[in-house]
């Protein structure tokens, strides 16, 4: 290896340490000394190199980095038309200067050789120049050129990179403190916390010392400073006439202003004495046409002259800082407004959640009481029973009343209990009505308002002051009012809920206690819950049926169907019931009466409650009944059977024992005979009625129908009753048509029947006429025989008549041993016709006789 | 001179019904049961037979209805007995083919005219 070898290694290992260096820059600052630090590289040897960008506003070369400038800094300014670095400025060509020291117009070098200019050129404009120089004349040659040359153009691209870079960081910047304006906007911030962030955030983004914010006082015409920053002074409070000073101009003319040198500016105001402020922007807040306030920013550094471009910066944050402004006027207004609502959504949040009356109680109170900023307060209950108040919460009263009660009149909230108006006390200690428990002098002003629901008392609610100063207004009341409706509401729901707790506790305890199976399903007739008296009846505790099919529980193969059925009844909205026999959990059976019921809220069908009664007990007491009623009856029959064949034999002997006498003459016998003869046919009769009555009763009467012609009938009733009417002195008078026609009936009962209304009229008829009327008729639901029967006898009492077809019930108890009979006739008869499919009816005038009408289908079935 | 053959189980109403026809000119033939009844009815030679119904041995309606049944025996009125109201007896015995029917305690004189009415005497 060469040296020239070894030397063109180190120098390419230079070359590549200055591209990365260049590379690796972040900004126009490191750029600069990257490309000085590279050259100057032991292996490049550039002892004297100077990097200068151009200042857009004043055409001045400034220095960012340099080796060798001995006598200058960063920052060194070359002045526009000076030096021989202006050269590319112009052409943005690069230039060879062989000899310095014969050039005219050189300005200042590090050395007095030869010199090299080149260009940097971003976006085909030239933003500054690399000035390279040599010791010796005419010290570079055509590889310095390409070296140097090519770090120019690096140096160009890296500048472009960082400014596009900037650029971008810099409209980030602005967009943030757009957001974060914005964010302050719809927050909680009061205005000159706002205000003050925001010019702020301003000064900090145009890179200034200080600013200020003065909002515009419409009524006095003037700017007064709501916000500085970094001004020295605090400025805050100062208020300036329009027109004066740099922000009363911008005020008048409402148009921007900049002032590149604030102290040699004319309108500079007297109150602005700070030497310190050299250039100044200013710009008017609007709203519209309308101004509201003037931001203005500042700066020290008199190198710092304000141009457009920070105008343009600062008229960003202008129509923020106006709506800001604009937004706070009507914040205040707001403010309160947006509490109210707060504390009103609180309320409501507890009333949703939190229950306990007590709780919320205090908690609204204690909310009131810090909302109108005053001492404390209590809120009391009013307990519709008794008219008493009964405080429930107590904030900072002193000493905690809860619980204690007052009279209806008494004290201010007893005052506001009476009269249901809200009343506000600004004396208290000197107020007439003071009440005489309230001893605590510390109570200066109460203002207090009724809880109402409609036009119903439930509460008051009173707030008190400890200073005098403090008057209540109306305001306070309005937002006194404001607490006392959420209180009435939150008294009048805990009220509601209370009485609902109790009401559900009351059902679930009818419910559980009851001696009724019950058991609630849903719409698919799946159980939902049940109570003890179900498990007892099934057998199956409640865990165990919990989302069953109540159909396939309780159901046997037979029922199911059955039961299928009614559900679907259910279902459609029918209450229904009924008597069955249901599946215990070990197939027993079980008799119940049930009933499924719709549960129904609000209209809509949400289930349905199912109640199974145990009627085994009652089946069983209601055979026992049935049974013991047929024994009975089977008893009188057998037993009425059983007398008669004795009687037969008494009555049968005694009539031979009649005829003996008659046919031997012995006359004295005879009457003592009939009176055998006659007492044993009443027993006869008695024995005959009780019979037919039992059997009716015992359901062993049968009945026979036949086609008969009703004419035979009344004539065959006729034969038979008229001996005994005529014995009576009575006429029988028979009126029927003349031809009643046929019936197809019972004809042996019909005669019965008609026997037995026909003799009982004789009985209480004496030498009167007793009238047998047949009346056919036709009737909607079919054909009709009506036979009245008429006596003109003593009759009947309302009374009496209601008792006469019951059994052994003749009008009096007398009546059966004065007229004979046996006082079953009547209840046969009534019996015998409606199992006929017709009825008997009686009507009397007592005194003047009785009807009774047997009203008989023509075709019975 | 009628013959009648009396069928009744109760030894009172058989003496009394049987001595009160005797005491009208009947010449009466006893049997104390069904069984004895139809016998002495295919042996004897009657003008009308009283039956009760309720009999030992063979009742009063299968005794008629044998009686009936038998060529020799059926051309005999028969007059069931039946007790009060037993309206099944009654209807059971029409259709056991007696010819009418009584109820007893036996009304004396609306008996004869049945007899006589049954018998053309």
């Amino acid at each position: 290896m060469t040296h020239a070898h070894a030397s063109e290694a180190r120098r390419r290992s230079a070359l590549l340490r200055l591209s990365t260096g260049i590379a690796a820059a972040r900004d126009e600052r490191e750029v600069c000394q990257s490309v000085v630090d590279g050259l100057h590289d032991r292996d490049l040897g550039y002892d004297f190199v100077g990097v200068f960008l151009l200042d857009l506003k004043t055409g001045d070369r400034v220095m960012q980095a340099s080796v060798g400038w001995d006598g200058t800094h960063d920052g060194y300014r070359i002045r526009a038309g000076e030096g021989l670095s202006e050269r590319p400025l112009k052409d943005k060509e690069v230039h060879y200067t062989p000899r310095v020291k014969a050039e005219a117009g050189h300005v200042l070098a590090a050395a007095n050789g030869s010199e090299l200019d080149l260009p940097l050129i971003v976006d085909d404009e030239v933003i500054g120049v690399i000035v390279v120089e040599g010791a010796e004349e005419d010290a570079f040659h055509r590889e310095d050129l390409e070296i140097l040359t090519a770090a120019a153009r690096q140096a160009s691209l890296a500048i472009g990179r960082v400014r596009l870079i900037e650029q971008e960081r810099r409209r980030a910047e602005e967009q943030t403190a757009l957001m974060d304006t914005m964010r302050d906007l719809s927050g909680e911030l009061k205005l000159e916390k706002l205000l003050e962030a925001l010019l702020q955030r301003a000064v900090r983004l145009l890179g200034v010392t200080g600013g200020e914010l003065a909002i515009f006082d419409e009524e006095r015409e003037e700017l007064v400073i709501v916000a500085g920053h970094e001004m020295g002074a605090n400025a805050v409070g100062t208020r300036m006439a329009i027109g004066e000073g740099a922000m009363g101009h911008v005020a008048r003319t409402k148009e921007p202003l900049v002032i590149p040198d604030y102290q040699e500016w004319a309108g500079r105001s007297e109150q602005y004495t700070q030497d310190t402020v050299q250039s100044v922007v200013a710009a008017p807040l609007m709203i519209g046409s309308r101004l509201v306030g003037v931001i203005a920013a500042v700066h020290a550094d008199p190198g710092h002259a304000f141009d457009g471009e920070d105008l343009r910066l600062l008229d960003l944050f202008a129509p923020q800082a106006a709506v800001a402004i604009e937004n706070a006027h009507l914040f205040t207004a707001e403010h309160r407004r947006a509490l109210e609502q707060q504390a009103l959504l609180d309320t409501l949040a507890d009333m949703a959640g939190e229950l306990e009356l007590s709780v919320v109680l205090q908690d609204l109170l204690v909310r009131a009481a810090d909302l109108l900023d005053v001492t404390g307060g209590e809120l009391a209950i009013h307990n519709q029973e008794t008219g008493e108040l009964r405080i429930a919460a107590s904030h900072q009263m002193g000493s905690d009343a809860v619980g204690t009660t007052m009279a209806r009149g008494e004290g201010a909230m007893g005052r506001v209990a009476e009269t249901m108006e809200s009343l506000v006390i600004p004396n208290y200690l000197e107020w007439v009505g003071r009440a005489e428990t309230y001893t605590d002098g510390s109570v200066q002003t109460v203002m207090a308002a009724p809880l109402m629901i409609g036009s119903r008392l439930v509460g008051v609610l009173a707030l008190v002051h400890s200073e005098p100063d403090r008057a209540f207004g109306a305001e306070d009341l309005g937002l006194l009012k404001l607490f006392a409706t959420q209180a009435a509401i939150a008294v009048e729901n805990a009220r509601l809920f209370t009485e609902g707790r109790h009401r559900q506790q009351y059902f679930e305890d009818l419910v559980k206690n009851n001696p009724v199976a019950i058991v609630t399903m849903d719409l698919d007739f799946d159980v939902t819950a049940c109570n003890p008296a179900f498990e007892a009846l099934f057998g199956w505790k409640e865990e165990e049926v919990l989302g069953k099919n109540l159909d396939r529980l309780v159901n046997t193969p037979e029922s199911l169907d059955e039961a299928s059925a009614y559900t679907e009844e259910t279902l459609r909205g029918t209450v229904i019931r009924g008597i069955g026999k249901r599946a215990r959990r070990d197939n027993t059976l079980v008799d119940v009466e049930f009933a499924g019921v719709p549960v129904t809220v609000d209209g809509e069908q949400v289930g349905i409650m199912g109640l199974y009664h145990d009627i085994t007990e009652l089946l069983r007491a209601q055979e026992e009944a049935q049974a013991a009623n047929q024994a009975k009856s089977s008893f009188l029959a057998n037993m009425s059977h059983e007398l008669r064949t004795p009687l037969n034999a008494i009555l049968g002997y005694s009539e031979m024992l009649i005829e003996e006498a008659e046919d031997h003459g012995d006359e004295h016998y005879i009457r003592d005979l009939e009176k055998i003869v006659s007492s044993g046919r009443h027993l006869l009769a008695l024995i005959n009625d009780v019979l037919d009555l039992s059997k009716v009763e015992a359901g062993k009467t049968e009945v026979y129908l036949e086609r008969f012609a009703v004419q035979e009938v009344v004539d065959a009733v006729s034969t038979t009753i008229r001996p005994l009417v005529d014995a009576q002195g009575n006429t029988l008078v028979i009126e029927c048509p003349e031809s009643p026609g046929v019936m197809h009936s019972d004809l042996t009962k019909v005669r019965q029947m008609l026997l037995n209304l026909l003799s009982n009229a004789g009985k209480f008829t004496d030498h009167g006429t007793i009238t047998l009327t047949v009346s056919p008729t036709h009737e909607e639901d079919g054909e009709w025989i009506t036979f009245h029967v008429r006596d003109t006898g003593i009759g009947m009492t309302p009374d009496q008549l209601e008792k006469i077809f019951e059994a052994f019930a003749q009008a009096e108890a007398s009546t059966t041993r004065r007229f004979g009979g046996t006082g079953l006739g009547l209840a046969i008869t009534r019996r015998f016709s409606q199992m006929l499919g017709g009825d008997v009816t009686a009507a009397s005038v007592p005194g003047e006789g009785s009807t009774f009408s047997l009203r008989l289908p023509v075709e019975s079935s | 001179m009628n013959r009648i053959l009396l069928v009744e189980d109760d030894e009172m109403n058989r003496d009394m019904l049987s001595r009160r026809l005797i005491k009208r000119g009947y010449d009466v033939t006893i049997a104390v049961d069904g069984q004895e009844g139809i016998e002495q009815a295919r042996t004897g030679s009657f003008d009308i037979i009283l039956m009760d119904m309720s009999l030992p041995v063979v009742d009063g309606w299968t005794a008629t209805r044998t009686l009936k049944d038998d060529q020799k025996t059926s051309g005999i009125p028969v007059i069931a007995l039946t007790a009060h109201a037993m309206q099944g007896d009654q209807e059971k015995a029409l259709a056991a083919g007696c010819d009418d029917f009584d109820t007893k305690p036996v009304d004396l004189k609306r008996l004869l005219n049945k007899i006589e009415s049954l018998t053309g005497s």
